[in-house]
C-alpha cells in the first residue's frame, strides 16, 4: 500500500493554492503534488516530518502543506542552534543553589559544588526538544548521537554536564562540517573518558614499567566514526580483492600507530598529564595538551631528579598508508591530531560509510546502492568543492527520490522500525503535549525502563542497535537489515505496550521529580494530554474521523483499512459518548480516544515507518 | 479464537522462518512421527541446562587464572609479574591457590606452568575448583583451524577469524563459533534447532535470555525468549486496563483481542511481518510463563545483593525450578555481565567486579544443589577476548586467546584444560604482537563440542552444531574433545533432521 503520495512529474515551479485534503488512506488522496515546488498533502507532509523531526505535530503538518517540503527544509537548515542543554542545566542548578542558600549554609551552594544527577540532562534534553524551533536539527543530532556514541553507561554515569556538553556539540554540528565535528568530539572530555584516551601517554617507562598508548579511540574512530572495517565503493558496497574477499581498511599495526597520535591530552585545568578532574563541570571544556609528562616533578617536588618523559609520542606514525608527524617534536603533537583527522576525513570510505548510517537513522534500513551513492557524492563534494558538508548531506538524504517517492516498486523491505524512543517522542508531539508555562520537567524514566532507550544511554559504543543487524525470519532470508529490531524482544515489546498504558491510558506522559527536598511541587511542569478537542469525534458516528486524524498525524495514513476496522470494532464495543438519556459522557469519550490511539500505536502499520 | 490456537494455526505460515515454537516439530509430535525423538516424558529427572555467561567488553582473563609458581622449575608467577608489571597481582600469596591442579593438554599442547590460583577476589572459585566442580580453560579463543605459531598466523593459506581485535566481531564469534563469517547463527540456537523437539512445550523457547536479543541463542528455527531478572507471575505480559474503568476485565480482553487480530494479519512488508511475528511469539510465550511462574518455590540459597549477575542467575534458578511446569527437558540460558573493557583502571576494576562474578557463580551453584540438579546444569563464561599482556599505563588493550571457567556437577573439575602460555612476549611462538597477544591453544569449538555431546547432540549432528569442528576433532567412541564433561551413560545416538552446516 502506498504511504505518502506518488510523485508525478507535472513540471517545475512553485505552484501554490492547490486544495489539499486529508484522507484516511493516502492512496485515495490527491496525487498532483511534487516535492520540488508542489505542495504535499497532509499525509505526505506527515510522512516527511516523520523523517525530519522527532515526531510530527499537527500544526507543523499544516505548515509543510502550505510551504512545501523544500521550503520548510531550507528554513529549518537556516535556523541557528537555539538551545544549549548545558546552559539549561546550569540555570536549573543556579536556581536550586539560590533556593537552598535562602537557608544560611556553612558553605553556600554553587553551580560548581552542587553535584547534580544525570537525569538533569534528560530534563534539559526534553525541554530543548519540545520548545526549540530548529526541529530538524534535533532529529539529526539524535541520529549523530547514535553514530558518534558516548554514553552515561561509563565513568561519567552520574554527570549531566558530561552528557549535555557532548550533546550540545552534536547539536552545534548537525548542519556543520563532518571534519569539524570529528575534531570537536576528539577534543571533548566526554569522548576522551568514554574511549579512554584521557591522560593517554606516549610509549615510555613509567615507574619502571614499560607502557604503551591506549588503543581504544584509535580503533573506534576508524571502525565506527569514519571508515569502517572494509574498503567501500562510493555506493556503500564492499570492494573485493581478486579472490572475491573483502579488503580490510586497517590492521592492528595501523591502530597501534594511530594510538600514538591521541597521547598527551588531559582536563582543561589539569596541572599535569595524569591529573584528575575537580568537578562535574570540567567535562564542559575542551582537552588540554601536555607534550611533556612532568607529573613526577609536580607531584614530588622534593625529588632532585624527577622523571620527565614525553606525554605525546613524538616522530612519525604510519597508518592507512600515510605517514604523519615525521621529524616533529612532542611539543608539535597537536599538528599530529590535525594530520590524523585529515587522513581519516579524506579516506574515500567516509562518504558512503557516514551516508549509509545517516540514511538508516532518518529514512530507511535498506537504502539502495544508488541512494547511498547519491548522498555520498554530496558528502564528497557539496557542489561548491566542500567535502563533509552535513547540511548538504541532510538535505540530500531527505529530498532524495528514494526518501520522497514512496510507491515506486514499494519494496517489501522498505522503511524502518521506529526506534522505541522515537515512538515516545511521536506520542508527545503528535498529541501536542503543551505546558502552560512553557516549562517541562521530564526525567523520561519510563521510556528507558520499559524499552531500554534514551539519549546518551547506549549500553556500549556500538549503539542500542547496529547498522548491520538482521533479524531472523523473512528479513534474514531476503538478506535485509533492520537495525532497530535488535532492541525488540519479549521484554521491550510488552514494555512498549505497558509504557503506552502509562502514558496514554493513565494519561501520565511525564516523569516529574523534585529538584531538592522541600521544593514546592510545580504541577504545570508535569502536563497531561488534553483530548477535549477530540471529544465529539469519539462517538460511534464520528469515529472514522478520529481514526483519520491520528492515522494522519502518527502514521501518515499508513494504517491499513483492515487494521482500521479492527480498531474501530474494538472501540465501538465500548460505551458510547452519549448515555441512554442522550447526555454527553466525558469519561467515555476520554477512554475511547485514549484506547484508539493506544491501538493505533500497537499496529505494525504505525511501527514500521515506510 | 484463543491466542494459543491462532498461534498454532498461524505457525504453518511461519514455517521456515524463525519461530519460537517450531510448527514442524509440534505437528510431528502430534502425529507421532517424531515421537521417538522425545526424551522419556515420564522421566522428570531427564533435564539438562546450559548457562552461558558473556562477560562482555573483553575480560583481562590473564588475571582470572594466574600462574602461582615462585621458583625452581615453576617460576610462573614471577614471569607473570615481570611481564604484566603494574597490571599484575603483586604478590603470589594473595592468590587463591589451587590444590594440585591437574593439567589436561589439547592436541599435543600443554600449559607452561604447574601451579595456579584464582584472582585474589575469587575465593569461591578455588573452593569449587578444589571440590571438583569447576574447571578452567587455558588460552581458549576463536579459531577456524589450528594455528601453531606466528608463521601460521602470517600464512595467508591458513583461515583466521575476522576482526580479531574488534569487540563486535569477537563477541559475535564466541557466540557463533564460526569466526570466518559474519552471517552465522549462534551455537545455542543450533543446539535448539537440533533438540527443541525434546521439550513438551513447543510454544516456549528452549533458549531463555536475561540479556535481550543475542546471537548465541539464535538458530535457524529458534531464537531467544527474553525475560527480566525480576520475573514473576505478576509482571509478565500486558498490563490490564485500570480497574476503575467499567468492565475493565472485558475491555482488557477486547484490547488484547484487537492486538491479536492486528498482529495476525498478513503483511507484505517484511519489516511489518517481522514485527507482527515477534509480537505473536511473545504473547504465546508469556502466557505459558505466567502460569508456570506461580509455582516457583522459595529458596534457602541466598544470592548476593547489588550484583546484577547474581540477579540474573537467581532468575534462572527460579525458571529452572518450574522446568516441569514449563515442559522443559532441555534449556539454554544466556546472561550478559559487562563492564570489562578496562583500558583504564584495570586493577581496581577487576578487584571490584571479579568478586561479584565469584560470589554470584557460587550462589548459583548452591541453588542448583538445592534444586537437586547440580549435575544437570553446566555454566560457562565467555568474553570477547583476553587483553594485551602488557600495560598501557592504566589498563590493557584488546587481545585474543584467554581463560574461561566451566562450572557444574557434571564437569570433570579441579582441572585446567588447554595450554596456558609462557609469560613471555619475545620467545613465546604463539605471541603475535609486541603488546602480548596469544594465538588460542583451544578453539571455542572444542569446548562447545563437549557441551553439545553432554547436552544430547549425537556425534553425527556435531557438524550442524559446530561447522568448523572437523578442523580440530573427530568423534570416536570414548574419545572426547577435551574430557571436560562427565559422559557417563554415553552420548545420544539419535540423529536429528538437520544437514551439516558449511560456511
Amino acid at each position: 500500500m502506498c504511504l505518502g503520495q506518488t510523485v508525478e512529474t507535472l513540471g517545475q515551479g512553485n505552484v501554490k493554492n492547490i486544495s489539499v485534503t486529508a484522507s484516511s488512506n493516502s492512496s485515495n488522496g490527491i496525487r498532483t503534488l511534487l516535492r520540488d515546488g508542489y505542495l504535499p498533502n497532509h499525509n505526505a507532509a506527515s510522512r516527511f516530518l516523520s523523517q525530519a523531526t522527532l515526531g510530527p505535530k499537527f500544526a507543523e503538518i499544516e505548515e509543510v502543506t502550505n510551504q512545501g517540503i523544500e521550503a520548510w527544509l531550507n528554513s529549518q537548515l537556516a535556523l541557528p542552534n537555539s538551545f544549549s542543554i548545558e546552559n539549561y542545566i546550569r540555570s536549573i542548578s543556579q536556581s536550586i543553589a539560590d533556593s537552598l542558600n535562602r537557608t544560611p549554609q556553612t558553605t553556600p551552594y554553587t553551580v560548581q559544588n552542587l553535584n547534580l544527577s544525570d537525569w538533569y540532562f534528560d530534563v534539559a534534553w526534553f525541554q530543548g526538544s519540545m520548545t526549540s524551533p530548529d526541529r530538524l536539527r534535533w532529529r539529526v543530532a539524535l541520529a549523530l548521537s547514535e553514530i558518534f556514541v558516548t554514553s552515561r553507561n561509563s565513568d561519567f554515569d552520574g554527570n549531566p554536564y558530561a552528557l549535555a556538553s557532548y550533546y550540545d556539540v552534536l547539536l552545534d554540528h548537525s548542519f556543520g562540517n563532518y571534519r569539524d565535528l570529528l575534531e570537536s568530539i576528539t577534543y571533548h572530555p566526554t569522548m576522551a573518558v568514554y574511549l579512554t584516551f584521557m591522560n593517554n601517554h606516549a610509549q615510555a617507562t613509567v615507574n619502571g614499567n614499560l607502557i604503551f598508548p591506549d588503543e581504544n579511540y584509535a580503533r573506534e574512530i576508524m571502525q565506527l566514526f569514519s571508515i569502517g572495517l572494509y574498503e567501500l565503493n562510493n555506493d556503500g558496497t564492499e570492494k573485493k580483492d581478486v579472490n572475491g574477499n573483502s579488503i580490510p581498511t586497517y590492521n592492528n599495526n595501523d591502530i597501534a600507530e594511530l594510538a600514538k597520535v591521541f597521547t598527551g591530552f588531559s582536563w582543561h585545568n589539569a596541572e599535569y598529564l595524569g591529573d584528575r578532574n575537580e568537578n562535574e563541570l570540567d567535562y564542559t571544556y575542551p582537552l588540554k595538551f601536555f607534550p611533556i609528562d612532568s607529573s613526577d616533578a609536580i607531584r614530588r617536588p622534593w625529588k632532585s631528579n624527577p622523571d620527565i618523559t614525553n606525554g605525546h609520542q613524538p616522530g612519525g606514525k604510519t597508518f592507512l598508508g600515510t605517514t604523519i608527524g615525521q621529524g616533529r617534536t612532542a611539543e608539535q603533537g597537536e599538528l599530529d591530531v590535525q594530520d590524523a583527522l585529515n587522513v581519516i576525513f579524506n579516506h574515500p570510505n567516509v562518504g558512503p560509510f557516514i551516508s549509509r548510517r545517516l540514511i538508516q537513522r532518518l529514512v530507511t534500513s535498506n537504502p539502495s546502492a544508488a541512494y547511498i551513492n547519491r548522498v555520498a557524492t554530496i558528502f564528497n563534494n557539496n557542489g561548491n568543492g566542500v567535502r563533509g558538508d552535513l547540511k548538504a548531506v541532510v538535505k540530500g538524504i531527505l529530498l532524495d527520490p528514494d526518501a520522497r517517492e514512496c510507491c515506486k516498486g514499494d519494496e517489501p523491505y522498505k522503511g524502518k522500525l521506529k526506534e522505541p524512543f522515537i515512538r515516545y517522542m511521536n506520542l508527545v508531539n503528535g498529541l501536542n503535549l503543551t505546558s502552560t508555562t512553557g516549562v517541562f520537567r521530564n526525567r523520561m524514566n519510563e521510556v528507558y525502563d520499559k524499552m531500554e532507550q534514551r539519549p546518551m544511554e547506549s549500553p556500549t559504543v556500538f549503539n542500542f542497535f547496529q547498522p548491520d543487524y538482521i533479524p531472523d525470519g523473512d528479513l534474514k532470508k531476503a538478506g535485509k537489515y533492520a537495525p532497530e529490531f535488535q532492541l525488540l524482544n519479549s521484554i521491550t515489546l510488552t514494555g512498549y505496550l505497558n509504557a503506552l498504558d502509562e502514558w496514554l491510558i493513565d494519561n501520565d506522559p511525564i516523569d516529574y521529580s523534585s529538584y531538592f527536598s522541600g521544593e514546592t511541587v510545580k504541577d504545570a511542569q508535569e502536563p497531561e494530554f488534553d483530548f477535549t478537542a477530540d471529544y465529539l469525534l469519539a462517538g460511534n458516528k464520528n469515529l472514522p474521523q478520529l481514526l483519520d486524524k491520528y492515522n494522519m498525524i502518527l502514521a501518515h495514513g499508513g494504517i491499513s483499512e483492515t487494521n482500521f476496522n479492527h480498531i474501530k470494532k474494538a472501540i465501538e464495543s465500548m460505551p458510547d459518548i452519549y448515555d441512554a438519556d442522550g447526555d454527553f459522557n466525558e469519561t467515555n469519550a476520554e477512554r475511547r480516544i485514549r484506547l484508539t490511539i493506544f491501538l493505533m500505536m500497537a499496529t505494525p502499520d504505525y511501527l514500521i515507518n515506510r | 479464537m484463543k491466542r494459543r490456537d491462532f498461534i498454532k494455526n498461524l505457525g504453518c505460515g511461519a514455517m521456515g522462518s524463525t519461530t519460537l515454537f517450531s510448527t514442524l516439530a509440534s505437528l510431528g509430535s502430534m502425529n507421532g512421527a517424531l515421537a521417538n525423538n522425545k526424551f522419556a516424558d515420564t522421566d522428570s529427572s531427564d533435564y539438562k541446562a546450559i548457562v552461558c555467561i558473556l562477560l562482555s567488553g573483553g575480560l583481562d582473563s590473564y588475571n582470572l587464572l594466574i600462574p602461582a609458581g615462585t621458583g625452581g622449575a615453576d617460576n610462573g608467577f614471577n614471569e607473570y609479574l615481570g611481564l604484566r608489571t603494574d597490571l599484575a597481582v603483586q604478590n603470589a600469596n594473595l592468590l587463591n591457590r589451587f590444590t594440585n591442579p591437574v593439567h589436561v593438554g589439547v592436541r599435543g599442547k600443554s600449559s607452561a606452568y604447574q601451579a595456579f590460583g584464582a584472582h585474589p577476589g575469587m575465593p569461591e572459585m578455588s573452593q569449587l575448583f578444589n571440590a571438583g566442580k569447576l574447571a578452567y580453560m587455558a588460552n581458549i579463543g576463536t579459531l577456524v583451524e589450528p594455528l601453531s605459531n606466528y608463521t601460521d598466523y602470517q600464512n595467508n593459506e591458513k583461515k583466521k577469524p575476522l576482526g580479531i581485535y574488534s569487540h563486535s566481531d569477537q563477541q559475535m564469534q564466541w557466540q557463533t563459533s564460526v569466526p570466518q563469517s559474519r552471517d552465522a547463527i549462534g551455537m545455542g540456537g543450533r543446539l535448539a534447532d537440533l533438540l527443541h523437539a525434546c521439550n513438551d512445550n513447543e510454544e516456549l523457547s528452549m533458549n531463555i535470555s536475561l540479556a535481550g536479543k543475542n546471537l548465541f541463542q539464535r538458530g535457524k528455527n529458534y531464537a531467544e525468549y527474553a525475560i527480566s531478572d525480576n520475573i514473576n507471575a505478576n509482571n509478565v505480559g500486558f498490563e490490564s486496563l485500570p480497574s476503575g474503568w467499567s468492565n475493565s476485565g472485558l475491555l482488557t480482553e477486547l484490547r488484547n483481542g484487537a492486538i491479536d487480530n492486528m498482529v495476525s494479519e498478513t503483511y507484505s512488508n517484511l519489516l511489518q511481518k517481522t514485527f507482527a511475528t515477534t509480537t505473536r511469539q511473545s504473547i504465546a510465550a508469556f502466557d505459558s510463563f505466567k502460569e508456570a511462574l506461580k509455582k516457583v518455590p522459595s529458596f534457602t540459597t541466598t544470592f548476593p545483593n547489588n550484583n546484577s549477575l547474581a540477579d540474573d542467575l537467581s532468575a534462572i534458578s527460579r525458571v529452572m525450578s518450574v522446568r516441569n511446569e514449563l515442559g522443559a527437558k532441555r534449556q539454554i540460558f544466556f546472561v550478559d555481565f559487562g563492564g570489562w573493557d578496562m583500558h583504564d583502571n584495570l586493577v581496581s576494576g577487576l578487584n571490584e567486579r571479579l568478586p561479584m562474578v565469584s560470589a554470584a557463580l557460587k550462589a548459583f551453584y548452591d541453588s542448583t544443589v538445592e534444586l537437586g540438579i547440580s549435575d544437570k546444569v553446566t555454566t560457562f563464561t565467555i568474553s570477547d577476548f583476553a587483553r594485551t599482556i602488557t600495560s598501557n599505563g592504566q589498563g590493557s588493550d584488546h587481545g585474543w586467546g584467554g581463560n574461561t571457567m566451566v562450572m557444574g556437577g557434571a564437569v570433570n573439575g579441579g582441572k585446567i584444560y588447554g595450554a596456558f602460555p609462557q609469560m613471555d612476549i619475545f620467545t613465546n611462538p604463539v605471541n603475535v604482537s609486541f603488546r602480548g597477544n596469544f594465538i588460542p591453544a583451544v578453539s571455542t569449538d572444542e569446548l562447545y563440542a563437549e557441551l553439545a555431546l553432554w547436552y544430547g547432540v549425537s556425534p553425527a549432528d556435531l557438524c550442524y552444531a559446530l561447522p568448523n569442528l572437523g578442523n580440530f576433532y573427530s568423534y570416536s567412541a570414548n574419545n572426547y574433545p577435551l574430557g571436560l564433561m562427565n559422559m557417563t551413560g554415553g552420548v545420544s545416538t539419535i540423529d536429528r533432521p538437520q544437514n551439516c552446516l558449511v560456511y
